[in-house]
């Protein structure tokens, strides 16, 4: 294939994901500016959100590109079925998510007052991980897993899926539920 | 049903067991993203339309990483390309890279831009353009550079590139996005 047909190509095939992305990022980014008005009750917020975002690719990645080369290997079906190797799957990634978030709490805290800047309390930063966390999982285990049956069972290759799903459906309830837990961590501790 | 001793790779206690270390990296290297992002709040607060643009900025340099480290790491497997410098294929892919980047940036600073309408917002669309390609095309630079070093690197240590490539790009990528992201904001309207 020459050079121009080659370029064309790639851009044709990866176009139409990145411009779904980059209004699942719009979407988000709304959001981020809503909770601007939180900063100043919870100071250290905004050093979480990347490092929030983040994690959600690496932790539902992993997981997507097991499901994607499990489906390819036959080891899972391409359905929700009580299956070892899925739930197994699924679980991990449960305790890697809402692990993770905890972490991110206790390490942006810890962050702030290395630098000598303002910051929430411990337990406010962390209550709001775990919550944004829990919430994010549950979505994106079941969405992900959701998507990745129906794609494969309708003769898409997962692999080509994931990504995308993962960065969309990441960032688009990554963000609405971060918004929900500083709600939820406002109203509780007033 | 399988007995739990024959899950392998698919137990649930060595996923985590594997992945965690991993995660807890990745997040000591994303925070600096957050403390970039914690220091320019009031940035932020000025020109909200700004904080729309922040997690497409993080996300889309980590989309374009992935395409093209996939599409190596495939090649690679393949035996189809040795990094030779005269493999059109490859300079196609970076070309492509390029394109897709300018495409999806431009996208970002209308889309920035209307939501902005909305929202009132006192940055013209020339501003974001030029704020949006400025980062967004540097970005896509490093995204290409950190992608042929991890998959090149990766391959000449023996490690399967599939493996390593995406959370090392995706992340690194991440913090180089927020970082020029708000060093070209602070420049451009400073």
């Amino acid at each position: 294939m020459d050079f121009r047909e080659e370029l064309w190509s790639i851009y044709r095939e990866a176009l139409p994901i990145l411009l779904v992305a980059l209004l699942g990022g719009l979407f988000s980014g709304l959001v981020l500016e809503e909770l601007l008005e939180s900063v100043e009750r919870f100071p250290g917020l905004l050093v979480m959100v990347p490092v929030f975002l983040a994690t959600r690719g690496n932790v539902y990645g992993a997981l997507g590109g097991r499901i994607a080369s499990g489906l390819h290997q036959g080891l899972i079906p391409p359905a929700f079925a009580w299956n070892d190797r899925l739930v197994n799957a699924a679980v991990a990634s449960f305790v890697n998510a809402i692990a993770i978030s905890a972490v991110i709490g206790v390490i942006s805290w810890v962050a702030l007052q290395l630098l000598g800047w303002p910051s929430a309390a411990l337990y406010e930063l962390v209550g709001i991980m775990l919550i944004a966390g829990s919430l994010t999982s549950v979505v994106l285990v079941f969405g992900l897993l959701a998507v990745l049956f129906a794609g494969y069972n309708a003769g898409y290759d997962p692999d080509n899926l994931v990504g995308p799903i993962v960065t969309t459906l990441g960032d688009v309830f990554g963000m609405l539920f971060l918004f929900v837990a500083v709600f939820i961590v406002e109203v509780v501790f007033v | 049903m399988a007995a739990q001793g024959s899950l392998g790779t698919w137990d649930a206690r060595r996923i985590v067991r594997n992945m965690f270390p991993l995660l807890l990296v990745l997040c000591t290297v994303v925070l600096w993203a957050g403390i970039t992002l914690e220091e320019a709040g009031a940035l932020l607060e000025e020109y909200g339309v700004l904080a729309v643009m922040v997690p497409t900025m993080v996300g889309a340099g980590g989309n374009l990483g992935t395409i093209l480290s996939s599409r190596l790491s495939t090649r690679l497997h393949l035996g189809t390309t040795k990094f030779d410098p005269y493999d059109r294929v490859l300079w196609a892919n970076v070309a492509a890279v390029l394109a897709l980047s300018f495409t999806v940036f431009s996208a970002l600073a209308i889309g920035a831009w209307l939501i902005g309408l909305l929202t009132g917002s006192s940055l013209g669309l020339g501003i974001l353009l030029a704020i949006s390609l400025t980062s967004g095309l540097s970005l896509a630079v490093i995204a290409v550079v950190f992608s042929f070093i991890t998959t090149y690197g990766s391959y000449r240590l023996g490690i399967d590139p599939d493996d390593t490539t995406i959370p090392i790009v995706t992340n690194l990528v991440d913090v180089f996005g927020m970082l020029i992201f708000i060093g070209v904001s602070t420049l451009l309207l400073g």
